[in-house]
């Protein structure tokens, strides 16, 4: 992109109660229909008598689908009004991001809920046979987000070294059993088999899919790249990213989060055709303004340049776990204190941490409206 | 005559039931009576389970322990709850201890959260807490003046706590010190470190009139041998999904094993032969007296799992021990 400091939004917004209610076929509440009305006159959705004949129905022909292509283009308004340069549709099209691929292709079954935190739970599904792809999860909604906006497009894709880690791997330990005496050995391949069918068989399909129907940009999802922090699965990661996008003519680029950067530093430069590591940094950060020692949370860049990454930075200027709407000198305080670090403001996309899923679209608004504005202030200084 | 029994060694998953009870809780449309009767209902699945299943001894499952500290975090003075962080390399978080005083222990702090109440009071009863070293290294410090001292204020709090345990009538405590063998956090365990976490358990368990066992998991117990042999318990936790099996049989053991021959991070239910084959050679190669007691165990928690799967697990558990038994005999 040639405009200096780009902006983009990382992840999945969260779901308005008449997306999700409606979705569901429920009945909606006044005070619902009331949110979907408002949101929609302030972001300038056209239509909108369709949309509240819809919301005040229960049981129309294609409700489900319809729900999701409303919902979708309210994100990419929201995106658009907020000013970023880069959009795609809030991930509003998908239930979540792990479950929505693990649905849609065969091999898997859910096992049930487990633990991920407090009350908090997880719906795990076990590999039970070799994955097969059905048909394209994610072509629908780019197309659906192509045909809604001029704006520069990115599809944001759970990748493969994550949807494995987060899924019990009953077919490929069975196959090997007896096989090793040595469990740690036989885990080991046993993920190796079941991350490299997965590649083969249903990501790379439907990569092509989405490149042949013109996806430019397309950015891998990997939160669990360094949850396995041994030398031999990070290069397991790193082999598998390679091998996932290898050979397609379009540009890719890894968002991780919430995780160990001293460990990712130390591989990113071996991942091929990655244009960019969109990292969360703003999570770690003081809020205090200014350049230098209050940016604690950036340091770690260093570690990236130090080990030789040279691609762009999906830079965190946005903490999406709290609901304080950052001013826009903080923003500008970050990305001139690591245009400062790296010498070559052309390498910053001016980013949210992740997903803004746990804001209310109301914060959420404020955010991205800020942090634009905050990287215009950026640009002004270097000029 | 051998010893060989069965046992758990961590948190059981919460059941259908009480999960969809607890999001509801979570999501204000349950009360706190409500949930407490869902905790106690499962509490007596998981007990009955254990009982059933011919367990040599049983917990109430630990299903209201959030992760392994939150009581410790919640109820020592001078401990604040930090914010979520990743458990290891599991999709699972617990929220950080974040020592901002002098720690204190006010009260019991296991007692309070145990289900005391269900399990028979002529069947022995196991207790499950954090070892000195895993508590400290899992901890942000912002008191004391490093970490060993730390670890030491923790082991003297843990030693009041198992006491009281003990006269609770538990016969048996497992300190869980996953970090002690998960390798990005002790990539080179030198000895006089190991020396230092061995004094620290020391300081945990001296004078305690109840069997004592340091369960490792996460990681490669081979790492911290032949130190470990050492440490002042009775019994050694292994995960052999993470252990480097050869190097585990080069030494003699003398104290008693808790084999983590049951993988709790897959729901792959194990074979039972195959167990039984695998502990057989390292029951073989290490225990060389013949005489060590040997619990052959899940790795760790078997929370990972749904609560189906975990009860399948537990049945292989039992019955490989069982097997094992025979073949002893």
């Amino acid at each position: 992109m040639n405009k200096l400091f780009p902006t983009q939004e990382i992840g999945s917004l969260a779901k308005p109660r008449w997306r999700v209610k409606g979705h569901r076929g429920k009945h909606l509440s006044k005070e619902e229909i009331a949110e979907a009305v408002d949101w929609g006159r302030k972001l300038g959705i056209e239509d909108l008598d369709e949309l509240i004949k819809l919301l005040s129905e229960t049981d129309s022909p294609d409700r489900k689908r319809v729900m999701l292509e409303w919902s979708a283009k309210y994100a990419i308004r929201l995106f658009e009004s907020a000013g970023l340069d880069v959009v795609f549709a809030g991930e509003q099209w998908r239930s979540e991001m792990y479950e929505h691929v693990i649905r849609k292709t065969t091999g898997f079954k859910f096992l049930g809920r487990v633990k991920s935190f407090d009350y908090r739970y997880f719906n795990k599904a076990a590999c039970i046979d070799k994955p097969k792809y059905v048909g394209p999860f994610y072509l629908d909604e780019f197309l659906f987000t192509k045909k809604n906006t001029e704006k520069e497009l990115k599809v944001p894709f759970t990748g493969p070294y994550t949807l494995v880690d987060w899924t019990f791997n009953d077919f490929y330990e069975k196959r090997l059993s007896g096989e090793f005496r040595n469990f740690k050995k036989r885990k080991l391949e046993a993920k190796r088999e079941f991350l490299f069918d997965l590649i083969k068989e249903v990501i790379r399909p439907e990569i092509s899919k989405l490149v042949d129907a013109g996806a430019k940009w397309i950015q891998i999802d990997e939160p669990a790249a360094t949850t396995n922090s041994t030398d031999e699965e990070m290069e397991l990661f790193v082999e598998s990213f390679n091998g996932t996008v290898k050979g397609f003519n379009c540009t890719f680029s890894i968002h991780n989060c919430y995780s160990n950067y001293k460990v990712l530093a130390k591989h990113a430069c071996k991942l091929r055709n990655c244009s960019q590591l969109a990292l969360e940094f703003a999570n770690r950060d003081s809020r205090q303004a200014g350049i230098g020692d209050p940016r604690t949370g950036y340091k770690e860049i260093k570690l990236f340049e130090d080990y030789g990454f040279r691609g762009n930075y999906g830079l965190g200027v946005i903490d999406v776990h709290t609901n304080s709407v950052e001013p826009p000198e903080l923003v500008r305080d970050r990305i001139l204190h690591v245009v400062k670090m790296i010498g070559d403001p052309s390498r910053i996309y001016v980013s949210t941490d992740c997903g803004l899923r746990t804001r209310t679209w109301e914060i959420s608004f404020k955010k991205l409206k800020n942090m634009v504005l905050g990287a215009e202030l950026a640009r002004r200084t270097l000029k | 005559m051998k010893m060989i029994g069965c046992y758990l060694t961590g948190i059981l998953p919460r059941t259908k039931e009480l999960i969809e009870v607890t999001r509801a809780y979570d999501r204000g449309r349950v009360d706190e009576k409500e949930l407490e009767k869902a905790f106690e209902n499962a509490t007596l699945k998981v007990i009955d389970t254990q009982l059933s299943t011919g367990f040599s001894y049983v917990t109430d499952g630990m299903l209201k322990w959030q992760d392994l500290f939150r009581p410790f975090t919640e109820n020592l003075s001078g401990v604040k709850t930090g914010s979520l962080a990743r458990w290891f390399n599991n999709n699972t978080f617990y929220r950080k201890p974040i020592i901002v005083g002098d720690i204190r222990r006010k009260k019991s702090i296991v007692e309070e959260v145990s289900y005391t109440k269900y399990p028979p009071k002529d069947f022995p009863w196991k207790a499950i807490l954090p070892a000195p070293y895993t508590f400290v290294q899992l901890s942000e410090n912002q008191f004391y003046t490093d970490k060993t001292e730390l670890m030491f204020k923790y082991a003297r709090i843990l030693g009041e706590e198992i006491e009281g345990l003990a006269r609770l009538g538990f016969k048996y405590v497992q300190l869980s010190d996953p970090a002690l063998v998960y390798k990005p956090i002790a990539t080179s365990m030198a000895s006089d470190k190991l020396s230092l976490i061995g004094e620290a358990l020391k300081v945990a368990v001296k004078g305690i009139p109840i069997k004592t066992c340091l369960q490792t998991f996460f990681g490669d117990f081979s790492k911290i041998l032949p130190e470990a042999l050492d440490f002042p318990v009775d019994h050694l936790g292994i995960d052999l999904y993470e252990t480097n099996l050869e190097k585990l049989k080069e030494y003699s053991f003398e104290k008693g094993v808790a084999l983590g021959l049951v993988n709790s991070r897959s729901s792959l239910v194990e074979n039972k032969d195959e167990l039984v084959t695998v502990a057989k050679e390292i029951m073989e190669s290490i225990d060389s007296s013949k005489a060590c007691e040997v619990f052959i165990c899940p790795n760790c928690d078997l929370e990972f799992l749904p609560w189906e799967r975990a009860e399948e697990k537990m049945k292989v558990i039992s019955g490989a021990a069982k097997r094992l038994k025979k073949e002893f005999l």
